[in-house]
């Protein structure tokens, strides 16, 4: 910069004076830069400057994941409780095939279509996923309790699922407002209509309807919880985790 | 050319199906029997919700009889189902469909390049620090995966690996090591949602032999604390040493015999001692109400005819019930009455305790054995009652037995009136008699508890549970050493020869007859010699019966006015003698009592 300015002195006191000024300026920038950099990188979507955005989303998307983290595990061990007492060598697996109701989501399959995705439109896609489990989850805990000999297990794990997912929800309704205040999309969710075979007389029917239910729910638990890990390390750690 | 030993390919089966990192993933599966020709095996499979059949893309990447379906070809998410053809010229065999989901089969592969550093930071404890590295198929920096760590390490000779979790980090600090020994280490990772993986290959380290792990700041802090705990217990110590003291080693009770003064005693002075005492002329005229004594060991002395003495030797017999002589007079009485008991106040007690076998009665030759002190419980309306000593379950006088008494252990208790007086006198003022350790120790040496008789234990039970006395077994041993005019001579037993009119005994010294005396009282004996004194009159006058039988029971009665006959002759019911008789007037109540201390109402019948 100083180069590029011309030498005879009228320009040269310009360039003092653009010297001046610009070094000023670089040093504001750095000084803001000291300021508002307090990770190596910051985040791409909170608005510079707003630091309390980044420390919050951090601690939103570590609450999320943990959350997630859990309710994936709760599913996985209700499916397994629940396989290993009722549905042994009544060849259910063969059944559930493309049986759960949030097929019709499009969400990723593998990781190169999670990576390309869009982080705000896999931030909906899991609100979306949730919101689609609330009313099974709830319907759930009310079969299992009405199952004669209700299992406590899976009863209280149904339970803890139905409520941790509610919290999930709520915290991802909190970051999706911080991360696009400005979208506020219309709820859309898939629609669950099993609650007929939950209830069914025929127990083989109704036993299988309740072991789709909970191998989706691991699956769907599955899902939200790596779609949160891969946003977390994308967000907050730029993909460095 | 048909060969008959051909035939279609066995049923293959798949193995196993597994993914590294959550893209790809492999499958194995096992082959049937080949039928006896060249069998091929495909691997066909439809994915969830597609209706199209697709065979294995890769047969090679994986290893024999293995297909690997690389990141095209793997969806996450969604159910695979495979199925294993083996074909063969004759035919063809299908495997059972496998439902494969690749979420739930991830298992990677061990971390890498492990680091193994010994780090020695001045001021700092020395520790071991190593590092590793996922393994480099997981991609863990986009957040598909999330890995967590664990890592195990040993000396090289030793069988049992020491595990560590470390979490998601990829570093660890070890700081516990011996030195001089060469470590080995290993690491294994699992996904968020998967399978451990196998451990690394192990790495090794030596450590040197001057790897100190000194830490000063603990053994100053450990000196300090042993310091201010040894001043706080020389503190205690100093203050409270005395309690403690006693607390751990109680101190053995001394003798509390009320008026009794040790220092008296140190100086050997005997007669000031009893006199101190309270002993009275004999027979005493105060304080007999509330002395007990069962038994009244009466001395063979000169005074042949005042005393009635125990004969010597009971070899074997049953005992010979020694009665205290419940006149209170004649125990106490016996201590300063010097007609009576000079010889006997003066001469030192030779014997060991002051229950004795008839046989032991001159000298310690026979200490007593299985003596046996108990409580009467019928007596505990009693005022200072003293425990008396009596024979053994073996002695059917003193314990009412359910069986009969065994003779062999025949052991009869006296008292020599010295004693009595000793116990009486304690017995009188103190709630607790105590003794001396000596006579303590000779007592508890001699004491033992028949359990022959049920009844006896569950008296002993009676007795030790008696509230009133604590040291009660100990009470009765008299200081023998302590008092010079406890001697015991032999004793015998005087018969009575006849009665006069004004119910004067007049006593003839027994012989040493022991014939006629056995304690048993399943053999009554002839006893012609031994009146039995049935009842006292008012009078002071000893209504005297003969008793065929030979009960050497010593029968107590607390009171005088109780009637007599309700105790059963040949049972022994230890009552507690209690001295009753007012003062000059000292009663006797004995039933089925065949000794008499003619000493002890001698006064009422002259």
């Amino acid at each position: 910069m100083l180069r590029a300015m011309g030498r005879d002195k009228a320009s040269l006191d310009r360039m003092t004076f653009d010297n001046l000024t610009g070094s000023l300026l670089l040093l504001l920038l750095l000084v803001s830069d000291l300021l508002l950099c307090k990770s190596v990188a910051s985040l791409p979507i909170c608005p510079s400057g707003a630091v309390n955005c980044q420390v919050s989303l951090r601690e939103l998307f570590d609450r999320a994941v943990i959350l997630s983290h859990y309710i994936h595990n709760l599913s996985s061990e209700m499916f397994n409780e629940f396989d290993k007492r009722y549905a042994q060598g009544r060849g259910f697996v063969t059944k559930a095939i493309n049986s759960c109701h949030t097929s019709s989501l499009s969400t990723p399959e593998d990781k190169e279509q999670a990576q390309q995705i869009h982080h705000e439109d896999l931030l909906n896609l899991i609100l979306r996923v949730l919101r689609s489990w609330n009313d099974p989850l709830y319907h759930l805990v009310s079969e299992v309790r009405g199952m004669q000999e209700a299992p406590e297990a899976i009863l209280s794990k149904a339970i803890e699922i139905e409520e941790q997912n509610r919290r999930l929800l709520e915290g991802m309704e909190k970051i999706v407002g911080q991360v696009q205040p400005r979208i506020k999309e219309n709820e859309v969710y898939s629609v669950w209509s099993g609650l007929p075979s939950l209830q069914m007389a025929d127990e083989d029917s109704r036993l299988f309807a309740f072991y789709n239910l909970l191998h989706c729910l691991r699956r769907d638990s599955h899902k939200i919880d790596n779609y949160l890990k891969l946003l977390k390390c994308r967000i907050v750690y730029d993909s460095n985790c | 050319m048909i060969d008959w030993r051909q035939s279609p390919p066995g049923k293959p089966e798949i193995i196993k199906c597994r993914s590294p990192e959550k893209e790809t993933f492999t499958c194995w599966w096992k082959p049937g029997a080949d039928g006896g020709l060249p069998t091929s095996y495909t691997l066909t499979y439809h994915k969830e919700g597609e209706t199209l059949t697709h065979e294995c893309p890769d047969y090679k990447t994986g290893g024999p009889n293995s297909c690997y379906f690389n990141k095209k070809h793997t969806s996450i998410w969604t159910i695979y189902i495979i199925t294993i053809n083996a074909t063969n010229q004759m035919g063809s065999c299908s495997s059972d469909p496998r439902y494969v989901d690749v979420t739930y089969i991830v298992e990677p592969d061990p971390p890498v390049n492990l680091t193994l550093e010994l780090k020695q930071p001045e001021d700092k404890k020395p520790y071991l620090w190593m590092r590793w590295f996922p393994p480099t198929l997981v991609d863990v920096r986009s957040g598909w995966l999330t890995l967590q760590y664990e890592i195990r390490l040993k000396p090289e000779k030793s069988a049992e690996w020491e595990i560590h979790f470390a979490g998601q980090q990829t570093q660890f600090k070890i700081l516990s090591l011996y030195p001089g020994q060469k470590y080995l280490v290993q690491v294994r990772c699992k996904p968020d949602h998967g399978f451990w993986s196998e451990w690394s290959p192990e790495s090794s380290i030596q450590i040197p032999n001057d790897f100190t792990m000194k830490d000063s700041t603990v053994w100053i802090f450990v000196a300090v604390l042993s310091a201010v705990f040894c001043l706080i217990m020389v503190w205690a110590v100093a203050l409270k040493g005395y309690s403690m003291v006693s607390c751990i080693l109680p101190p053995v009770p001394g003798p509390k015999i009320k008026g009794f003064d040790t220092h008296l005693l140190e100086k050997g002075k005997s007669e000031e001692l009893l006199s101190a005492l309270g002993c009275q002329e004999f027979p005493p005229t105060s304080d007999c109400e509330d002395l007990l004594v069962e038994f009244l060991e009466v001395d063979d002395s000169e005074d042949q005819q005042l005393m009635p003495a125990h004969s010597k030797e009971h070899p074997g017999q049953g005992m010979k019930p020694t009665h205290l002589d419940p006149d209170s007079d004649s125990g106490r009485g016996s201590c300063d009455s010097p007609s009576l008991l000079s010889e006997k106040c003066e001469e030192p007690r030779a014997n060991p305790s002051t229950f004795q076998t008839p046989e032991g009665i001159e000298k310690p030759e026979n200490p007593p054995k299985n003596v046996t002190h108990t409580w009467d419980p019928q007596s505990t309306s009693l005022e200072g009652k003293i425990p008396y000593f009596h024979v053994d379950g073996s002695k059917s006088s003193t314990w009412p037995l359910p069986q009969p008494p065994n003779q062999h252990n025949f052991r009869s208790s006296y008292h020599n009136i010295a004693d009595i007086c000793q116990l009486a006198t304690g017995a009188a003022g103190a709630s607790a008699t105590l003794l001396d350790k000596t006579d303590k120790h000779a007592f508890k040496s001699s004491k033992t508890i028949e359990t022959g008789a049920e009844g006896k234990a569950a008296e002993q039970r009676e007795v030790e549970s008696f509230p009133s006395k604590t040291d009660q077994d100990r009470a009765w041993l008299p200081p023998q050493e302590k008092t010079p005019f406890l001697s015991v001579k032999a004793l015998d037993y005087v018969e009575i020869h006849k009665v006069n009119k004004d119910g004067a005994l007049s006593l003839l010294p027994k012989q040493k007859e022991n014939s006629d005396q056995t304690e048993k009282p399943s053999t009554p004996e002839t006893s012609k010699e031994y009146a039995k004194v049935s009842q006292v009159t008012d009078n002071n006058i000893l209504v005297l019966t003969q008793d065929p039988r030979a009960p050497n029971l010593a029968l107590f009665e607390e009171q005088a006015k109780e009637a007599p006959p309700s105790l059963p002759q040949n049972q022994a019911q230890i009552d507690l003698a209690s001295f009753t008789a007012p003062p000059g007037n000292c009663r006797l109540q004995l039933g089925g009592l065949d000794y008499l201390d003619p000493a002890g109402f001698m006064h009422s019948f002259q």
